[in-house]
């Protein structure tokens, strides 16, 4: 068969059988930057003097989450009925937000963890700012199921308590199912987030000029110096909470779609809504990512860590996901027909032709069927511009569709004269307003104080990194390297 | 691993002897003659029984051949490197689709005692009337000849490029092999999806589901790569592949039959939530025969063996990296798609109980026997790993 070769062979061999440009690995930081340029530009961005467009966009952001916080401090002081809900639509932005909201809330698990067990090396410069996305949507999603229950002091009734209190939570209601879930999840990705933070938060002690930061950073950086044990662990850690955080990815949204499917409404009691809500969730996620990634690497300069060979990626993800809920709709439309049940073929009619019609053809059709599309050519993943406008659109359809799937299951009532529509009052717009606000506050916080990529994750994949690297032309001093692991 | 980078695979390739196997060629051959002749006797005394017995073993196949197909799509997708070494077996084994293709025959053949639904006159049944459109004959034909040729076709121009690239090892090949897969993916998606609506959920027409397609996937998936670990090893035990596919290469297979497992269980726990739940009569029709009488048993079996057993012993890293482990729990989880598919099979004849009859096996052996026998054909044609893949020194390489 294949005798034993000599080292000389082997070379030859391997150059001979080296990739050709075509099918080349590309890096995946560019122009050859080094240890030492990776902390340098990441820390940069935290060490820096505040710029003033930052305060700008945060007395913007900041403003707008406190206008959006009094008016949930409104509704909370006055009721439910500062909404527009009413029968027969009980549920509408309320729970929208919060399905968009957490399904916003995937992609940061999803590229930290599955992509981390997948081996996708190119996640770790975009998992630490996708992850910090993901809770502040997260926080954002919680607030709605929280208020919507009219009278939050008793939302603690949601909560597992003893039976002796005679409160007899419904483990059957898939609403407590959710709570459990999100609750699950959010502690996970804190942990999640925070275990990766901490090399980078070493470094940030170390490199800290002021006693303070020196201090904080220290308390956070968990006594982090970067040694072979600390090292071993934190892996360890990591690839356990990894393993830990991929069925929540897949969990949170199934159990968000259990509220609409366990029920027998038509349009809302389908078996694929579990893996149809997680595609969605995933495709949400993504072109909120980007939506962010896609300024902050401009603004910062991060062009040679989030390069196009990343958005490219992310946008084939996107396509991925995009055509798996394209699948979706069409079984369920496919499925109302072949099923010959007449409500669920009204709905389905309904749901193109009533009076939500053009939520369906703008936000199910153009913006999560057809835009994503664009994504099957090169040219579109690599331009910037053609990438934000899909997703932009991404961002605005996965909000209509489960404006769609709610209100539009519910404005139908199987009773005629029961039939209505949905108005939002200006207090239903700006809480949902106010959750930007507090969404993009957090964000512009966040990238204030921690390091927004996982430096320490980056300078992993550099080819430096390789204990057997030999470096083409010259060497570069390698106390650089040695000493920003740290 | 390092001490594999001092190894590499001959640039010729390894060829699997066709005649030192010619034995065990002749026999699979005989094996599925003696089966198909049996089958098609038990056919002529009792054609209904055999229908049904006959979709079950052409489903089970069907299954496995598709999800490999999948597997080959998903690695040019994805551009994956560590399935180069493994990829000319699943290449070889969904160019049996169109061996499927003909053993589908028996189906139209016999579809009256399958698809009721064919004979049942207008205005019978208004809920058949309803979805007439989708579910007549001509249509039916139309969509099996369309999948077929689309899933040949696909099977087999994936496959020629590969063998071409052995030749010259021109890049230029695996980007054609890229965009087919590319194209391959929707219509991979398209055929399973409606075939499992055409061929075995239209076996109660009443009854419906949107996770049909997902359900089928998630069997699929996760039995093809549990049987790509198998023929991996089979080849390895007969003398090939030893220097080129490692325990590393095992180790990523059973990650995946690991992450199908749980697939399988999410998806189908899903769908049994979902209808217990809302409990409406047309829904639950499906799910209460099988949880009546002894396919209660079966069912049961199911749960426990297609998930929890598996799941519990692939989570351990030490079991994923050793080969009998690795094989046993293989091979088990193709018994369990086996059993899957009868259950999903079945019941639409025997409402009332399990009711095992020996044409259940006698379509089973024959087309396995048959598929075997073209497999074996096959697989001698070509170096037994693309040895000309511009990702083979990657995969060769592997580590976890």
């Amino acid at each position: 068969m294949d005798g034993p070769a000599t080292a000389s062979e082997v070379i030859a061999s391997e150059a001979s059988a080296s990739v050709a440009p075509p099918l080349a690995r590309v890096p995946l930081v560019l122009n050859k930057r080094n240890f030492d340029w990776v902390t340098n530009r990441i820390s940069g961005a935290v060490e820096n003097p505040t710029p003033r467009w930052w305060w700008v966009a945060f007395a913007i952001t900041s403003a707008i989450a406190t206008f959006g916080l009094t008016c949930i401090g409104y509704q909370i002081s006055t009721g439910v009925g500062t909404w527009g809900l009413n029968s027969p639509v009980g549920w509408a932005w309320d729970i929208t937000n919060f399905v968009f909201w957490i399904g916003i809330g995937h992609a940061g698990t999803l590229i930290s963890a599955i992509l981390f067990l997948l081996r996708q090396k190119w996640r770790t410069s975009i998992n630490r700012s996708a992850e910090a996305m993901t809770l502040f949507a997260v926080i954002c999603a919680a607030i709605f199921p929280g208020i919507h229950v009219g009278r939050v002091w008793m939302a603690w009734f949601l909560a597992p308590v003893p039976n002796q209190y005679a409160i007899w939570p419904n483990f059957r209601s898939p609403l407590l199912w959710d709570v459990f879930a999100v609750s699950t999840y959010f502690s996970v990705s804190v942990l999640f987030w925070y275990t990766g933070l901490i090399p980078d938060l070493g470094t940030l002690r170390d490199r800290a000029t002021s006693k303070i930061k020196k201090f904080f950073y220290g308390i956070f950086a968990l006594g982090w110096r970067g040694s072979n044990r600390h090292w071993r662990h934190y892996e360890m850690a990591y690839l356990l909470l990894a393993g830990l955080s991929t069925p929540l990815v897949l969990s949170v949204h199934s159990v968000v779609s259990f509220d609409f499917a366990t029920s027998v409404i038509p349009t809302w009691h389908t078996t694929i809504f579990p893996p149809y809500f997680v595609a969605g969730a995933i495709f949400g996620g993504f072109a909120m990512v980007l939506t962010l990634m896609i300024p902050a690497r401009a603004i910062f300069k991060l062009q040679d860590i989030i390069t196009p060979q990343h958005i490219d990626k992310m946008a084939k993800i996107i396509l991925l996901t995009g055509s798996i809920v394209a699948y979706a709709y069409a079984m369920e439309f496919f499925i109302a027909w072949y099923s010959g049940n007449q409500y669920e073929k009204f709905a389905f009619y309904n749901r193109i032709f009533g009076p939500y019609w053009w939520y369906w053809w703008v936000g199910m059709l153009f913006c999560n069927t057809l835009s994503p599309q664009l994504f099957w050519f090169r040219w579109c993943r690599r331009n910037i511009f053609v990438v934000y406008f899909v997703c932009m659109c991404v961002n605005a359809g996965m909000w209509f569709e489960r404006f769609i799937i709610i209100v539009g299951g519910l404005h139908r009532d199987f009773l005629p004269s029961s039939w209505g529509l949905f108005t939002p009052t200006w207090v239903d717009i700006w809480t949902f307003i106010g959750t930007f606000g507090i969404f993009l506050s957090l964000f512009l916080l966040f990238i204030r104080f921690a390091p927004m990529i996982a430096m320490s994750e980056v300078k992993i994949v550099l080819p430096e990194a390789d204990p057997h690297y030999v470096p083409p032309e010259e060497h570069h001093p390698v106390t650089a390297g040695g000493k920003e692991r740290t | 691993m390092s001490d594999r980078s001092h190894v590499l695979p001959a640039p010729e390739g390894e060829y699997f002897e066709n005649t030192r196997f010619a034995g065990l060629s002749i026999l699979c051959g005989l094996i599925g003659l003696v089966g198909l002749v049996l089958s098609f006797i038990g056919a002529y005394r009792s054609p209904v029984q055999f229908s049904y017995s006959w979709l079950f073993g052409f489903f089970f196949f069907f299954t496995l051949c598709i999800g490999c197909l999948f597997w080959t799509i998903v690695h040019h997708v994805v551009d994956a490197e560590w399935s180069v070494v493994v990829r000319r077996q699943l290449e070889n084994i969904a160019l049996l689709l169109p061996v499927l293709g003909v053993l589908f025959l028996p189906i139209w053949f016999w579809r009256a005692y399958l698809y009721r639904w064919m004979d049942v006159p207008r205005g019978v049944d208004p809920l058949l009337d309803a979805k007439r459109g989708y579910l007549n004959w001509e249509f039916f034909l139309f969509r099996a000849v369309f999948f077929f040729v689309v899933l040949t076709v696909l099977a087999y121009l994936l496959r020629r490029f590969s063998v071409r690239q052995d030749h010259d090892g021109n890049p230029q090949f695996t980007i054609w092999m890229r965009k087919a897969a590319f194209v391959g993916l929707p219509l991979f998606a398209l055929c399973l999806t409606f075939g499992a609506f055409d061929w075995v959920m239209s076996l109660n027409w009443h009854w419906f589901s949107t996770m049909w397609g997902p359900y089928i996937f998630a069997g699929t998936a996760g039995s093809s790569m549990a049987l790509l670990i198998l023929v991996t090893a089979a080849l390895q035990r007969a003398g090939y592949l030893k220097d080129v596919v490692t325990i590393e290469h095992y180790h990523i297979m059973g990650k995946w039959l690991l992450a199908f497992t749980v697939f399988w269980a999410y998806i189908g726990f899903s769908q049994y939530m979902l209808y217990w739940y809302a409990d409406i009569p047309e829904e639950t029709q499906y799910y209460i025969v099988r949880n009546t009488e002894s396919w209660n048993v079966l069912s049961w079996f199911l749960v426990i063996g297609r998930f929890f057993v598996p799941f519990a012993i692939l989570l351990w890293r030490a079991t994923k990296k050793n080969l009998t482990w690795l094989c046993t729990l293989a091979g088990w989880i193709v018994c369990m798609q086996l059993l899957d598919v009868y259950v999903i099979v079945l019941p639409a004849l025997h409402g009332t109980g399990v009711h095992l009859s020996i044409l259940d096996f006698l379509p089973l052996i024959g087309i396995g026997g048959t598929l075997a026998f073209f497999y074996l054909r096959i697989v001698g044609q070509t170096s037994l790993f693309p040895v000309r893949d511009p990702r083979l020194i990657e995969s060769l390489r592997l580590t976890n």
